[in-house]
Order: C-alpha cells, then sequence, then structure tokens
C-alpha cells in the first residue's frame, strides 16, 4: 500500500510529538529522515531527525509488517513538541514519497489488514458509514465553499485541455478546431498561477491554526527572557543578570485577540566556546527560519541590527533606563514594569495583517488540500517545463495526471468523463 | 454410407473479423472446430471502411499479430496503402493504418480458413442454440442440420435481427443486403441474456469516374514497417483524396431534415457518437462551415470508392443531393446507398474478462454481439475467445489480458465491467498506460505469451528471440563513455554544449536534438541494425522519465487487481454497501477489487467496506 504519513499527538504544544507512517516504503523513507535507524523492530533509538535546514534529536521505534497496528511497517517518530518541527519532518517525509493520511486511515488499514476481529470490523463498518455521511457532508460544503469552485472550476478548464489534446491525438486526421497545443500550456500557466496563489495562502491557514511565530533574538543580556515572561505574562524562562544563561529555545503560547501567538526565546547570540551555548545558538538560528515575526531586542541605540529576510519588530528594552526624549525608531519596551508590552502584542498582531484577513477568500487550512494542490502544481509544472522536449503523448500525461490528481478533491476522476467531454465538443468520425 | 459429421469441439456462429480470428485460433490450438456463415461470401467481409487500424486500432492489430493471430498478415496481404498517424505526437499514439482491397482481403481470409487443418467452414443459418441434458450445445440450422459441440462461441457481428434504413425504407437485411439472422435471438433471450439494441451506419460507394480527383488533396501511403512483423514490405501505391463538404450540403441537409429517420423516430436503436451521420454532424454542430470527407480505393479490381465521413439514412435522392453538393463530387455517380443499420447485441457485462458467459460455461461470445464496434475490436476478441475456449475444452486454466499489457485488456475489461449505452470503439485516451501499449513493443508485451498459449509458431517466435537479443545487444552498448574529443564534433552540428568530461551513449540519447541512427551513423556503429530494434532502444531511452512513472501506477493498480472476490460472495450480505453499489457489484461479479473499483456507481468507499468484509473472512 502506498505510505501514508500523520501526526499522531494533539497539534499544538505538548512536550513530545508522535509523527506515525505505515506503508510499503515506511522504512526507507524513514532512513532519511532519522539515523542511526534503530537495528531491530520494536526497539525505542536515541537519534537525530535531519531535515533542510536543521537536525534534532528524536527517538524512533519501527514495527515489521505484518506485526504493527496496520499490519503494514509501521514507523514512529518521536518529536520535540511544537509545530515547526513536526511540519518540517512530515513535509520531508512527504517529499520523499509519502502522502497526508486521510481521517481514520491507519485504523482502515488495519482492519482492511486483518489486525483486528469481528466485532470491531462491525463497528468500523459503522464508522466508515458515518464518515461516508461526514463526506458527503464535506463534499456539499466543498461545492459551495470557495476552495470547492476553485477546484471544480479548475478541473473543468483541464477537463477541456485534455479534451482538446486527447481529440488532437486520438483523432489526427480530422481538422479539428481545438485549442492547439501552445494554447493548452497558456491555459496550463494560468492554473499554475491560480494553484500558486493557493498555496501562497498555506501561511495563512497556518497562522489562523496553530498560531503567529514570533521569535525573540538579540545580543545576550537584553532581557529576551524576561521580556518573554512579561509577554507570557508568567515565569516561564529562567532569568539571570548573567550572559548566556538561555541554552535552549523556549517557547510558549498566548492568546490574544481571535489568534494564537507562540513565543520562541532564544539563546543570545554571541561568540562562546561553550559547547553547549553553541548548540542553544545553533537551535535559535533554526527557530528564526520557522519565524512568522522576528522581536529584534536591543538595550541601546548602538546595536546594528542584521537584516533578517522576515517581518521584523525592533524592541527595545530596559525603556525604564532611557529619557524619553531619547527615544527614537523602536518599539521601547520594559520588562520590568510592562510598559508598552500591551502595544507591543498590537504591533505583532497588525505585522501579518491578522486583522484584515478575508475569512471569506480561500485559506488553505487542511493538510490534504495543500498536499493534493502540490502534486497537482508539480504535474503542471512539468507539462509546461517539459513543453518543448516532450511530445504530446507525454504532454497529455502530465495534464491527465494533474487531472486525476484535483479529483482527489473534487471526486471527478473517471476518464470517461474526458472522452464525454471530446464528443460533445468536437464532431468527429467517419 | 458415410454419416454427415455433426459432432465437433466447438461450434463458431459467424465469419466475421471475430470469428475468424476465434476459429483460426481454436483449430490452431488442436480443436476440431466447424464454422457457420449465413453465407460464406460474408467471410472477413468489411461492410464499411476498405481500411484496417487507425489511432488505438493500429495498436491492436499489433496486439493480435504479436498473439499470432491472422489480421496483421492479412492486412498485408490485401494492403493498398500503409501510412503511421500521429507521427510526431510520440510513440504512444503511433498507430499505423492500412488501406486494403476490400475484396482481397476477404478472399485471402477464406483461404487460410479453408487451408487450417481442423477447421471446417459451412455456410449454414443458426437458428437455435439449446443446451441438451448431456450439457452439450445444440446449434440448430435453417435448412434443419443439428450441429453438438461441447462449446459455443458467438461472433453473429451486426447480423441479429438486423435491419437497414434508407430514408422511408426498412428492410430486414444484413450489411449491404446480405440477410440477417432472425431467429437466434430469441435462443439468446430463452438463455437468460439481456438484449440491447444498437444502431451505425455507413457512407455510399461512388464510381471513381465521376470522381473529379484534380480538386482534392492526395495522401499517399508511407515508407513504414508493414502491420505484421511477420510480413515483408507489401505494396504500398494507392492514394486515398482529401474533399470538403460546402455550404450547399449544409442547405440541403437542413431543408430536408425532416425526412431524416433519426430525426422522424424510424431509428429507435441508440448509435455511436463517433460515427455520426453527416445530418447528425451537420444539425448538432451548426457552427461548422464545412467537414472533411476522404475518399479511399475499395479495392484494385473495382471502381468503387468509399467515401468517408458522409453516412446518412436519409432518402436514396436526398443522398443523391447532398453527395453532389461535396467539393469535386459534381457529377458523382452513387453505386450504393448509404444507410444506417440497427441490430441486436447482448449486454456484455454477462461475460467474464474472459469473455466466457458467467450464465454458460462454455458459451462464448465475441465481436459486435457484445456491443463494441470496429473490425480490430472484433478481431481482438475473437482471437481472446478462440483461445479461452480452447483452454476451457482442454482443461486449462482461463487467460485474462490486463489493461496494463495490452489495449485488448483495456477494451474486454472495460465491455465487460461498464455497462455501454453506445457501440464501444477503442481509443487512446481510454487506456490509461498508453505510454507502455505502444504499437511498437506489441511483440514485447504478447508474443512470449502468444508463445506459451501455442499460437506462435517456430518462425515468428525465433524471430521475435533474435530482437530481442538485438535489442540487449545495443542496450549494453549504452554505457560506453564517449570522451569530449570523440562526441564534441557531432554536438556542434546539432548546437549542443562544450563538454567538459566524458559522457555516456545513453545520456547522448537523452538529448531531444539527439536521434539514434544519426549519433550510431556517425560513430560508426550497429550499422546493419534493425530500425525496429533502435527504435525500440530509443524510446526506452528517451521515455524512460515517463515509462517509470507509469509503471509505478501500474504497480500500484496491480495491488488492487491482485485481490480476488470469491466468486461466491454474496453482495447482500455485506452491511455497509449502499445499495445501488450492491446491486452493480452483484450484478457484474468482478473478479477482483480493481475491476470493482472500475464498476461506475461503486464509490471508494464502497470499496473500503468491500474490503473490510473480505478481511473478515480471513479471521
Amino acid at each position: 500500500m502506498e505510505t501514508i504519513i500523520a501526526l499522531s499527538t494533539p497539534i499544538g504544544r505538548g512536550a513530545v510529538a508522535v509523527v506515525r507512517m505505515s506503508g510499503d516504503d515506511t522504512l526507507s523513507i524513514a532512513k532519511k529522515v532519522f539515523a542511526p535507524f534503530p537495528q531491530h523492530a520494536r526497539v525505542m533509538q536515541y537519534g537525530k531527525v535531519t531535515v533542510d535546514d536543521f537536525a534534532d534529536q528524536a527517538m524512533c521505534v519501527y514495527f515489521s509488517a505484518p506485526h504493527s497496528y496496520t499490519g503494514e511497517d509501521v514507523v514512529e517518530l518521536h518529536l520535540h513538541g511544537g509545530v515547526g518541527v513536526c511540519t518540517a519532518v512530515i513535509d520531508k517525509c512527504i517529499e520523499y514519497g509519502a502522502r497526508m493520511a486521510q481521517n481514520g486511515e491507519f485504523s482502515k488499514r488495519a482492519f482492511v489488514n486483518g489486525k483486528q476481529n469481528l466485532t470491531n470490523a462491525e463497528g468500523i463498518i459503522e464508522l466508515i458509514e458515518a464518515e461516508n455521511k461526514l463526506q458527503l457532508a464535506s463534499g456539499m460544503n466543498l461545492l459551495s465553499n470557495k476552495l470547492g469552485k476553485q477546484t471544480i472550476d479548475m478541473q473543468a478548464r483541464l477537463t477541456d485541455m485534455l479534451a482538446s489534446v486527447e481529440a488532437m491525438l486520438d483523432y489526427p486526421e480530422e481538422q479539428l478546431e481545438t485549442e492547439d497545443l501552445p494554447s493548452v500550456l497558456n491555459g496550463l500557466m494560468d492554473i499554475s498561477k491560480q494553484l500558486q496563489q493557493l498555496l501562497s495562502t498555506v501561511k495563512t491557514g497556518r497562522i489562523i491554526k496553530q498560531g503567529i511565530n514570533v521569535v525573540i533574538v538579540g545580543a545576550s543580556n537584553v532581557g529576551k527572557s524576561s521580556l518573554l515572561n512579561c509577554l507570557l505574562g508568567q515565569d516561564r524562562a529562567i532569568v539571570s543578570s548573567q550572559a548566556g544563561t538561555t541554552r535552549d529555545t523556549v517557547t510558549d503560547s498566548i492568546n490574544y485577540k481571535d489568534i494564537t501567538i507562540n513565543f520562541v526565546d532564544t539563546a543570545g547570540i554571541r561568540k562562546t566556546r561553550y559547547k553547549l551555548e553553541q548548540e542553544g545558538i545553533r537551535r535559535s538560528q533554526c527557530a528564526i527560519n520557522q519565524a512568522d515575526i522576528i522581536l529584534y531586542v536591543v538595550d541601546n541605540h548602538n546595536t546594528v541590527i542584521p537584516n533578517m529576510d522576515k517581518p521584523t519588530i525592533k524592541v527595545y528594552n530596559k525603556c525604564d533606563l532611557l529619557r524619553e526624549d531619547k527615544r527614537g525608531d523602536y518599539v521601547y519596551v520594559s520588562a520590568l514594569n510592562g510598559e508598552n508590552i500591551v502595544q507591543l502584542k498590537d504591533i505583532i498582531y497588525d505585522t501579518l495583517k491578522i486583522g484584515q484577513i478575508d475569512m471569506s477568500n480561500v485559506i488553505l487550512t487542511s493538510a490534504r488540500h495543500v498536499e493534493v494542490l502540490t502534486r497537482t502544481l508539480n504535474c503542471i509544472k512539468s507539462a509546461i517545463d517539459n513543453s518543448t522536449d516532450n511530445t504530446a503523448d507525454c504532454i497529455a500525461q502530465d495534464i491527465k495526471e494533474a487531472w486525476m490528481t484535483l479529483g482527489e478533491i473534487t471526486g471527478q476522476t473517471s476518464s470517461q468523463d474526458i472522452i464525454d467531454r471530446i464528443y460533445s465538443k468536437f464532431c468527429l468520425g467517419k | 454410407m458415410t454419416q454427415l459429421k455433426t459432432n465437433y469441439q466447438c461450434i463458431v456462429i459467424g465469419a466475421g473479423h471475430a470469428g475468424c480470428e476465434a476459429g483460426l485460433a481454436l483449430a490452431r490450438l488442436g480443436i476440431d472446430t466447424l464454422m457457420l456463415a449465413t453465407n460464406l461470401d460474408t467471410v472477413a467481409y468489411c461492410a464499411c471502411n476498405p481500411s484496417i487500424g487507425g489511432t488505438a486500432k493500429g495498436q491492436i492489430v499489433r496486439e493480435i499479430d504479436a498473439l499470432g493471430g491472422q489480421m496483421g498478415i492479412n492486412t498485408d496481404k490485401s494492403l493498398l496503402q500503409i501510412r503511421m498517424l500521429n507521427q510526431g505526437k510520440g510513440p504512444a499514439v503511433h498507430s499505423p493504418r492500412a488501406q486494403v482491397d476490400k475484396h482481397a482481403y476477404h478472399h485471402n481470409m477464406k483461404l487460410t480458413l479453408e487451408n487450417t487443418q481442423g477447421l471446417t467452414l459451412r455456410q449454414a443459418e443458426a437458428t437455435s442454440i439449446h443446451v441438451n441434458t448431456d450439457g452439450d450445445y445444440i446449434v440448430t440450422t435453417a435448412v434443419g442440420i443439428e450441429y453438438g459441440a461441447k462449446a459455443v462461441v458467438l461472433c453473429c457481428g451486426v447480423y441479429l435481427n438486423s435491419r437497414i434504413i434508407v430514408g422511408k425504407m426498412i428492410k430486414q437485411c444484413g450489411p449491404n443486403g446480405f440477410s440477417s439472422a432472425t431467429q437466434l435471438t430469441q435462443s439468446l433471450i430463452n438463455l437468460g441474456y439481456t438484449i440491447k439494441r444498437f444502431k451505425t451506419g455507413t457512407p455510399a460507394r461512388i464510381n471513381k469516374n465521376s470522381i473529379d480527383f484534380s480538386v482534392m488533396e492526395e495522401q499517399k501511403g508511407e515508407n513504414i514497417p508493414t502491420f505484421s512483423f511477420m510480413s515483408t514490405q507489401p505494396r504500398n501505391s494507392a492514394s486515398c483524396y482529401l474533399t470538403y463538404s460546402t455550404q450547399q450540403t449544409k442547405k440541403v441537409i437542413l431543408d430536408n431534415k425532416q425526412l431524416a429517420p433519426i430525426y422522424s423516430g424510424e431509428i429507435d436503436g441508440i448509435g455511436p457518437r463517433y460515427c455520426p451521420s453527416i445530418e447528425d454532424k451537420i444539425i448538432r454542430f451548426a457552427d461548422k462551415q464545412r467537414h472533411q470527407i476522404f475518399l479511399e480505393p475499395e479495392g484494385d479490381n473495382t471502381n468503387e470508392y468509399y467515401v468517408q465521413g458522409v453516412s446518412s439514412s436519409m432518402p436514396a435522392d436526398i443522398q443523391y443531393q447532398i453527395y453532389t453538393t461535396i467539393k469535386g463530387l459534381e457529377n458523382v455517380q452513387i453505386m450504393r446507398d448509404a444507410y444506417a443499420i440497427e441490430y441486436d447485441c447482448i449486454d456484455a457485462t454477462a461475460l467474464y474478462p474472459t469473455l466466457q458467459s458467467k450464465q454458460h460455461a462454455g458459451m462464448f461470445f465475441a465481436g459486435q454481439i457484445n456491443g463494441t464496434s470496429g473490425y480490430e475490436e472484433a478481431g481482438a476478441q475473437g482471437i481472446v475467445v478462440g483461445i479461452n475456449c480452447a483452454r476451457y475444452l482442454q482443461g486449462k486454466s482461463q487467460i485474462i489480458f490486463r489493461r496494463d499489457n495490452s489495449y485488448i485488456g483495456v477494451l474486454i475489461d472495460d465491455i465487460t465491467t461498464k455497462e455501454g449505452n453506445e457501440p464501444y470503439r477503442m481509443m487512446t485516451s481510454r487506456a490509461e498506460h498508453r505510454l507502455i501499449l505502444r504499437q511498437d513493443n506489441a511483440d514485447i508485451r504478447l508474443t512470449q505469451l502468444g508463445r506459451d498459449i501455442g499460437l506462435v509458431d517456430d518462425d515468428r517466435y525465433n524471430r521475435f528471440i533474435d530482437k530481442l537479443y538485438k535489442i540487449h545487444q545495443v542496450e549494453n552498448y549504452l554505457d560506453t563513455i564517449l570522451s569530449p574529443a570523440v562526441i564534441q564534433p557531432f554536438f556542434d552540428l546539432l548546437g549542443e554544449n562544450q563538454l567538459k568530461t566524458g559522457i555516456t551513449v545513453r545520456d547522448c540519447l537523452k538529448r531531444t536534438s539527439v536521434s539514434i541512427n544519426e549519433l550510431f551513423n556517425y560513430l560508426d556503429v550497429f550499422q546493419d541494425m534493425d530500425s525496429q530494434v533502435t527504435q525500440q532502444v530509443e524510446i526506452n531511452v528517451k521515455y524512460k522519465g515517463y515509462i517509470d512513472k507509469q509503471l509505478i501506477q501500474i504497480e500500484q493498480a496491480e495491488r488492487m487487481e491482485s485481490r480476488i472476490i470469491p466468486t461466491d460472495i454474496d453482495y447482500g450480505q455485506i452491511k455497509g454497501l449502499r445499495i445501488e453499489a450492491m446491486q452493480k457489484l452483484d450484478k457484474i461479479r468482478p473478479l477482483n477489487i480493481g475491476q470493482a473499483g472500475r464498476i461506475s456507481g461503486v464509490s471508494p468507499a464502497d470499496i473500503t467496506v468491500l474490503l473490510v468484509y473480505l478481511s473478515r473472512g480471513k479471521g
């Protein structure tokens, strides 16, 4: 069976998160992200999970088919909690060939593979029935929501294009008034743009679902941890006057207005000979990569703030020590007495224009939708990118694959639909 | 006094394109076979186009040939012209198409049947089939002779209760005025088969001397390989001609629309969308200014031309008027009128994908009686039925052709799984594994199977093995590394970039501008190599990415195909199946989960329920 992957623990905070994968390629995919891979089944192994821009400690255990929950090869990766690491690992595994599991798919496989007894099987049929009703309901919803409409519209346009290309291939002798290949490619570029636009809402979707990641950075001893505690309204991080106190990143969240804000406190960036602190600084870099907003904290006006390539709020801490008339282009706060902390939260909120998000627009929040649309985009890109080198039969295959993939959202995947379209659109035949 | 022999191992009813392949395969596999035809002048008769092949159909003929069938050889023997369609659009859609001398085609095939050991060809109309108490099939003929056999193959084509329609004239007869079979349908009804009524049509035949070819576009043959892997370079000299309908054509049809039987309600059969009559085309696609029309020669010893694109069931005088409006046909002399034909066929979902009846062991169906259209589709079913019927009689396992190994597999899976409401025509877009199912590799896909079955003789098999060996030889050479000094001058000619390091022959071939034959010429290797061998290697290299993708899809599909559904399953007992799905599954009775998933009206959720049910049985 195809390899499926999903987060098995609840989304959000938690000390540990478990990502589970099941299917034929499970072990080979897991070996690409985790090392050293456990030598034996059912033995937990400590090691490192490595994706593009970071590595992190993790634990891994695998179960060989059929001795697993699903009856297939299963791997569990026990990762550090929090959204960033899990998302990155899941993304990487998808890149290596896994796909997002659908709701209840692990259980379904367990039943299909005979891992459950008869009584449970009766139960699962009811579950599937219930799920069907849900699917039906969400299908109706798909029709009435904008993502559904856009997807159906895109697929309809792909159907037209495929009908043109297929008619051209199956009726080479007819002088069809069909779109020629260049105009089909133009149409594909339109769809590609539309898909990219849709996928660009992923970040917004993630923010709505999981919150804004705000990373607090700055030189050592400017009071980043104090600021975190102040923003959280509780003592979360250890605070001391000694530079280099925070060695690991510290994460916690608050709900502000209608959104969650996840604050990450980082080790102060400085040259250090302490190994542990070096590791902490490396993690800071990793946190910065996952950030939506950076709070760059200073305690004097002489600090040069590097360009972080992300929305950055310059925060001047310890403003209680500064005379009012000396203030410039900073957000002046005092972690000590709480001055301007609410304003800082407002600025964070406003930076990503959260209040201005039009919730009636399409915002992708489902990992499955994101994955389907990404795969569709890849097929379309392949069709466009190879159009000068490839013959029509290959271009048609890419378009067909894009069409089939979109069908995973719309439910339309029967090639009879394309054939029907060919005959309704063109006058064909001897 | 000797007795008339009335007992055979198998009786084939019908000697059209399906019947011929079926009968030949049966006899060649050692079955004592009787073939009945209402009229022996209808053997392998090309009732419509004098043409074999075309998109998807050309691939099918190559497959029949690769299995050891007759259609490709007979086409090459009777050839007037051969061309390769879709050149430049990629190997997946390259399709050979031949014009044949329809009379030679008939004669050549008939002679082959007559000379085949174990095959008895007999003119007789089968009027009834019934099963006797021993379980034998008894076929009664119109002249009162009863034949008995352990198995029976029905290849009745469009002859069952057929009637042809020209305007107000409706006549009980088969194609071209041949007599129809009016009694056999009742036997099928008695045996429990559902009868459908389909319709198709054919254009007029006109005299060459009345055609003004000077205003038309000539279309000559091309120098391409023969249809059969066994033939040598055949004659390829005839031309076809392209012309167009005019505004006048449209006017004549619209002025006389009320006389068209299809609009006046005289015709109730369901016609195919891909073979519309000219009146259909003009009325349905009113915006189209002109329709193209091909003139195809019917043979060497006749002046008759087939007018592709102008089928009609209009009254004969209106037909004449329509034809005179076509560019170059102003002085047309029609020799045979166009007509529509209606006929009985069965619902092929009554058959297993082996084409054996689900209700009656030893009863097989092939060709237009199964609701398909086309000589090639018929021939494909014919050879499959021949193979499976022989194996049935010999107690061997049935052969199922798969969607991932042949168009034949796609065709049979489609018709036995999906209920069709119009005659089924093969198209390349129906084959999801099109890049694998090519005309150039039909032998590689199927000849070994044909050999195992027993239809591929030593001559064909040795040629096949030789070809495989040569392909292997050339493929071994692909990893040879060429130094920049050797290959750069060639790349310069093609405008390719400067090389800094050596490059393998394979990587050279991956470049779009590099063709294998030019490269081998330049390197002075494999100069005498058969071009079909080098082409095979080239396609495998150039299309590797896409071919690999299809292979993955095939592997995924295979997992569903390999989940067998027990034949005695009671769908009514499965909790959670929707009623529609339950009824469909019970009607089609799919052999495996893959086939179940292709039934229209069965959803992925139904399949999950089915899988759960099946897995319960294990535990």
